[in-house]
C-alpha cells in the first residue's frame, strides 16, 4: 500500500478487513452461502435423477431374462392351454350368473318359495354341472404340465443361483471354492421333451371335451322368461365361438417353439403395455404397469372432477364476489387444508369417509346412481374424494392468483358496457385468466398424481384393471396406484432384484408424468398469457 | 400551492393558449349564440365520500344535451370521481357513497332504488384513461355490449361493427383484420376501438376520462376530431388535463378544485374571461 494514499483509504481498508472467514470477506461468504444452496439443490436433483435411471434401466435386462425363462421352461406353452381352461371358467361364471337371475325372477314374482325355486332349477343345475365338469381332463393336463414346467424353471433358477454363488466366490478370491460349485446347465430341449410329448394326449382330451360340450349344449334347458332366454341364446353363441377356437389352440401348441428368441423390445413393451402386475408368484411374475397407471389415472380423474369446480369456483367467489371479511376467512381456511398431513386424511378416509360413502350408497332411493350400492369401502371414489381435498388448495390458490392478474380495467370496461357481475365473470374475467386457471388445474393434477399416502390407504389396493364395462360404476371399484405400489412394496423387495428394479421403473413413469404435467402447465401459461399493454 | 403550479406548468403551455383559442373556435358557432341546450344531466348538491374521506363537496352542475362538457382541474380534485358518479361506476368500490344531493338524468334520479344500474350503464357509456380493449378480437370487442343485450343476428352485428368503427374513425385501418386481437392495435387505435365499443351500444352519454393522456399528438388529434363528430349524436363529458384540448373540443367547461366546483360556464368564457381568479390562474397556467 502506498504511504500517501493510505491516509485517504484507511477507512475503507479498516472496514474491509474486519470480517474474515477462511480467507473470504463477508461479501464472498454471502455469495458462497446463497450460491451453495442453489448448487446443492441442483446437484441433489441431478443425483436423484441419475439414481432413478441407473436402478430403473437394469430392469429391462432382467425382465428380458424373465421372459426368456418363461418361454424356455415351457411356461408359455402351458399358459396356452391354461387360457383355454380360463375361458371355460368364464363361461361357467356366466351360467351361475344366469342362475342367480332366474332364481331372483322366480322368487321375486312371489310365486315360489326359495326351496321350490331351487327345486325348479334342478334341471338347469344339472345342465350347468355337466357343462362345468366337462373341463376335467383338460384341467388335469394343465395341472400336470404346470408341475413339469415349474420343475424346469426351478432347475434353471437353481443353476443361476449356483452361477451367482461362484461369481461371488471368485470376486472374494476363493478360486478353489468357486471351482467346487457344480454347475450343470439346463438342457431345455431335453427337459421340454416330456412336456411337449403330451400334445397327442391333449388333442384327444380336447376332442372329447369338444364333443361333450356340444352334447351338453344340445340339451340346454329353455328358460321361462324371454329376457333370460335371450341370455341363454347368447351363452350358446359364446360356447360355439369358444369351440371354434379349439383348433387355433392346437395349432398354437404345435407351432410353439422354445428356441424362438424373445424380441428385445418385449422387455419394454411387456412393462409399458402389460396388463398384469403379478409378483412373488409361484408360476410367472409379470410387471405390467397398465393396471397401476389406470389406477392412478382413475383416482386422479375423480379427484379433478371434484376439485376443479370446487377450487376454481371458490377462487372466483373469493376474488370477484366475496366481501373483504369473507376473503379474510375463506382464503386461509382453504389454504389450511394443505396443512393437514396426508396420512391423517387417509386415516379419515378409512375411518369416516369410506364408511359414510358406503352407507350412503346403500340408501334405497339413491340406488339409481351408477355403482350404488357398493360394498368395498375403499375404492376409487373414496380415494378420489380425499385427493380432491388435497388438490383444492393448489387449484384455488393458483387460480385465484390468475384471476387477480386480470387487469381491473377489463372488469370496469365490461361493467361500463352494461354487463352484470355474472356476465363479467363468465365472459371477461374467466377467459382472460383461463391460461392461469388451466395451469392451476394441471399443477393440481401433478399434486394428485404424486400423492401417496391417501391412495395407499384408501384406494383399496387391488392390482387389476377396473372393469370398464360397468360404465360410471367403475369408480366404485378398488384399484392400486403407481405411488401406492412403490410405497407398499419397496420395503419388502430384495435389493437389486427384478421386482426392486420394476418399482424403480414405475418411479420413472411417475417422474416423467409429473415432468410432462409441469411442462404443459408452463407452456399453457406462456403461450396464452395475455399481453397487457 | 407551489407544487400544483409547477405541475400545471408542465402540462398546459399557458402562454400560447389564448392565441390558439379563436382559431379553435372558428370552426363552430360561438357557444352563447347557440340555443340554450336541454338539460340532460342534473347534478344537484352532491357530496361524495370514499369511506370517511369526502371527495366531492356540494357539486351543482347541469350537463346539456348533445354538447361536449369538459371537466378540468388539478390532479386529485375529483373530476374522475364525479364522472364515475354519472354511471355509478363508483359502486364497484367498497365504501363509496353519495351522501347528499342527487344526480338526475332526464329527470330520473340515478340513485333511486328502482333504477337498474345495468340499464343506466348501457345509456351512459364510458371511455377510460388507459385504453382497455378486452383480450378478444376487434369484432368481439365491439359486439360485446350488443351480445349482452341479446343481439345475436350476424348481419345486424356486422352492420353495427362497421358503423361503430366508422363512427370511431377506425374502420379503414382495421377492416381487414376484424378478427385479429384488439390488443394488437397501437395505443391510439386501441383507444378509438374503446370509443367504438362504447358507441356500439348507442348510449345517450359518453363519459371520457382523459381519453388522450396516453396518446401522441397525432392520435390525440384524431380522437378530438372524433369527439367533434360524435357530438351530433351523443352528449359527451370529457375529463382532460390538456387546456388546449378542453378549449378546442368542449362547449362548456367546469373547473374543479379540491373537490369543489369552482366555476362552470361556456368554454369561451372560462378561457377568455373567467369569473373566478382561481380559474383564471389555472387556465393560464399560473396556478397558486
Ligand atoms: N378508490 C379511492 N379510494 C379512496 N380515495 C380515492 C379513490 N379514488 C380517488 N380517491 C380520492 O378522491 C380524490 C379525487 O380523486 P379523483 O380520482 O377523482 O381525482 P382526479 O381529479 O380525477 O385526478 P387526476 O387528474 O389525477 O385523475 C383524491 O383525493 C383521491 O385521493
Ligand atoms: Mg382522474
Amino acid at each position: 500500500m502506498d504511504v500517501p494514499s493510505a491516509a485517504t483509504s484507511a477507512g475503507f481498508l479498516a472496514n474491509k478487513s474486519k470480517f474474515h472467514l477462511l480467507g473470504l470477506t463477508l461479501d464472498d461468504c454471502i455469495r458462497v452461502f446463497f450460491g451453495g444452496n442453489a448448487v446443492v439443490s441442483v446437484v441433489v436433483l441431478a443425483l436423484i435423477t441419475i439414481f432413478l435411471f441407473k436402478e430403473g434401466f437394469g430392469f429391462f435386462g432382467q425382465n428380458e431374462g424373465n421372459l426368456r425363462v418363461y418361454r424356455q421352461a415351457g411356461l408359455e406353452y402351458v399358459d396356452i392351454i391354461r387360457a383355454q381352461q380360463d375361458d371355460h371358467t368364464a363361461l361357467t361364471r356366466y351360467l351361475s350368473d344366469l342362475r342367480v337371475r332366474q332364481f331372483k325372477t322366480m322368487v321375486g314374482a312371489g310365486k315360489l318359495s326359495p326351496a321350490a325355486a331351487n327345486q325348479a332349477l334342478a334341471g338347469f343345475d344339472d345342465f350347468a354341472g355337466r357343462f362345468g365338469d366337462a373341463v376335467g381332463p383338460i384341467r388335469g393336463i394343465v395341472s400336470d404340465l404346470t408341475e413339469a414346467a415349474t420343475a424346469i424353471k426351478d432347475k434353471f433358477i437353481n443353476v443361476e443361483n449356483h452361477k451367482e454363488e461362484r461369481r461371488q466366490l471368485l470376486a472374494a478370491g476363493k478360486a478353489a471354492a468357486a471351482a467346487a460349485v457344480v454347475i450343470d446347465n439346463v438342457d431345455f430341449s431335453a427337459e421340454l421333451k416330456p412336456l411337449l410329448a403330451t400334445l397327442p394326449a391333449y388333442k384327444e382330451a380336447n376332442a372329447e371335451f369338444s364333443r361333450q360340450l356340444t352334447a351338453v349344449l344340445a340339451d340346454a334347458p329353455v328358460l321361462p322368461a324371454a329376457e333370460l332366454q335371450v341370455r341363454m341364446e347368447r351363452f350358446k353363441q359364446l360356447v360355439r365361438e369358444y369351440l371354434a377356437g379349439f383348433p387355433v389352440v392346437e395349432q398354437k401348441l404345435a407351432a410353439w417353439d422354445y428356441t424362438r428368441p424373445v424380441p428385445w423390445y418385449q422387455a419394454f413393451t411387456s412393462f409399458i403395455f402389460g396388463r398384469e402386475w403379478l409378483t412373488a408368484s409361484f408360476w410367472q411374475d409379470w410387471y405390467g404397469v397398465i393396471p397401476l397407471f389406470i389406477g392412478t389415472l382413475m383416482v386422479s380423474a375423480v379427484a379433478l372432477v371434484l376439485a376443479v369446480p370446487l377450487g376454481v369456483g371458490a377462487a372466483i367467489y373469493v376474488n370477484q364476489i366475496a366481501t373483504a371479511t369473507e376473503q379474510r376467512f375463506i382464503k386461509p381456511g382453504i389454504e389450511f387444508i394443505s396443512a393437514i398431513p396426508s396420512v391423517v386424511l387417509g386415516f379419515f378416509g378409512i375411518a369416516v369417509l369410506g364408511q359414510a360413502l358406503r352407507a350412503l350408497s346403500q340408501v334405497t332411493w339413491l340406488a339409481w346412481v351408477p355403482g350404488f350400492p357398493f360394498s368395498e369401502r375403499l375404492n376409487i371414489l373414496t380415494a378420489g374424494c380425499l385427493l380432491a381435498l388435497i388438490a383444492v388448495p393448489t387449484i384455488f390458490t393458483l387460480a385465484e392468483d390468475a384471476l387477480n392478474n386480470v387487469p381491473r380495467s377489463f372488469k370496469e370496461a365490461s361493467f361500463a358496457l352494461g354487463a352484470s357481475r355474472l356476465q363479467t365473470i363468465i365472459k371477461i374475467i374467466v377467459p382472460a385468466s383461463l391460461s392461469g386457471i388451466i395451469s392451476a388445474v394441471l399443477l393440481g393434477l401433478g399434486r394428485v398424481v404424486g400423492e401417496t399416502m391417501v391412495v395407499l390407504l384408501c384406494a383399496g389396493n387391488r392390482i387389476a384393471i377396473p372393469d370398464f364395462t360397468a360404465g360410471l360404476a367403475v369408480i366404485t371399484q378398488p384399484v392400486h396406484t403407481m405411488t401406492g405400489i412403490i410405497a407398499q412394496e419397496m420395503g419388502e423387495v430384495v435389493h437389486g432384484s427384478i421386482h426392486y428394479r420394476a418399482l424403480f421403473v414405475v418411479g420413472m413413469v411417475l417422474f416423467f408424468l409429473s415432468l410432462l404435467i409441469n411442462y404443459l402447465a408452463q407452456r399453457v401459461v406462456r403461450r396464452y398469457r395475455i399481453s397487457i399493454g | 400551492m407551489v407544487t400544483a403550479s409547477t405541475l400545471m406548468e408542465t402540462r398546459s403551455p399557458a402562454p400560447n393558449l389564448r392565441p390558439t383559442l379563436p382559431a379553435a373556435e372558428a370552426g363552430r358557432p360561438a357557444a352563447p349564440a347557440a340555443p340554450a341546450g336541454q338539460i340532460l344531466i342534473d347534478i344537484d348538491h352532491v357530496d361524495f365520500f370514499y369511506g370517511a374521506s369526502q371527495a366531492l363537496h356540494d357539486i351543482n352542475l347541469k350537463v346539456e344535451d348533445k354538447k361536449v362538457t369538459a371537466f378540468i382541474g388539478p390532479s386529485g380534485c375529483g373530476k374522475s370521481t364525479l364522472l364515475r358518479c354519472l354511471n355509478r361506476m363508483n359502486d364497484l368500490i367498497d365504501g363509496t357513497r353519495v351522501a347528499r344531493g342527487s344526480i338526475k338524468i332526464r329527470g330520473i334520479d340515478i340513485h333511486r332504488r328502482d333504477v337498474d344500474v345495468i340499464e343506466l350503464r348501457k345509456r351512459v357509456g364510458m371511455v377510460f384513461q388507459k385504453s382497455n380493449p378486452f383480450p378478444k378480437s376487434i369484432y368481439e370487442n365491439i359486439t360485446y355490449g350488443l351480445r349482452l343485450q341479446g343481439v345475436s343476428n350476424k348481419a345486424r352485428l356486422d352492420e353495427i361493427v362497421e358503423k361503430s368503427l366508422r363512427g370511431a374513425a377506425l374502420w379503414d385501418e382495421v377492416k381487414d383484420r376484424l378478427h385479429a386481437s384488439g390488443l394488437g392495435l397501437s395505443g391510439g387505435q386501441q383507444q378509438r376501438l374503446c370509443i367504438a365499443r362504447a358507441i356500439a351500444v348507442e348510449p345517450e352519454v359518453i363519459l371520457m376520462d382523459e381519453p388522450c393522456s396516453a396518446l401522441d399528438p397525432i392520435a390525440t388529434a384524431k380522437v378530438e376530431e372524433l369527439i367533434h363528430e360524435l357530438k351530433t349524436r351523443f352528449t359527451i363529458v370529457i375529463v382532460t388535463h390538456n387546456m388546449q384540448q378542453a378549449a378546442r373540443c368542449s362547449d362548456k367547461t367546469a373547473f374543479f378544485y379540491m373537490g369543489r366546483l369552482i366555476e362552470y360556464a361556456d368554454t369561451q368564457t372560462i378561457f377568455m374571461n373567467p369569473g373566478n381568479p382561481q380559474t383564471e390562474a389555472y387556465v393560464s397556467g399560473r396556478f397558486g
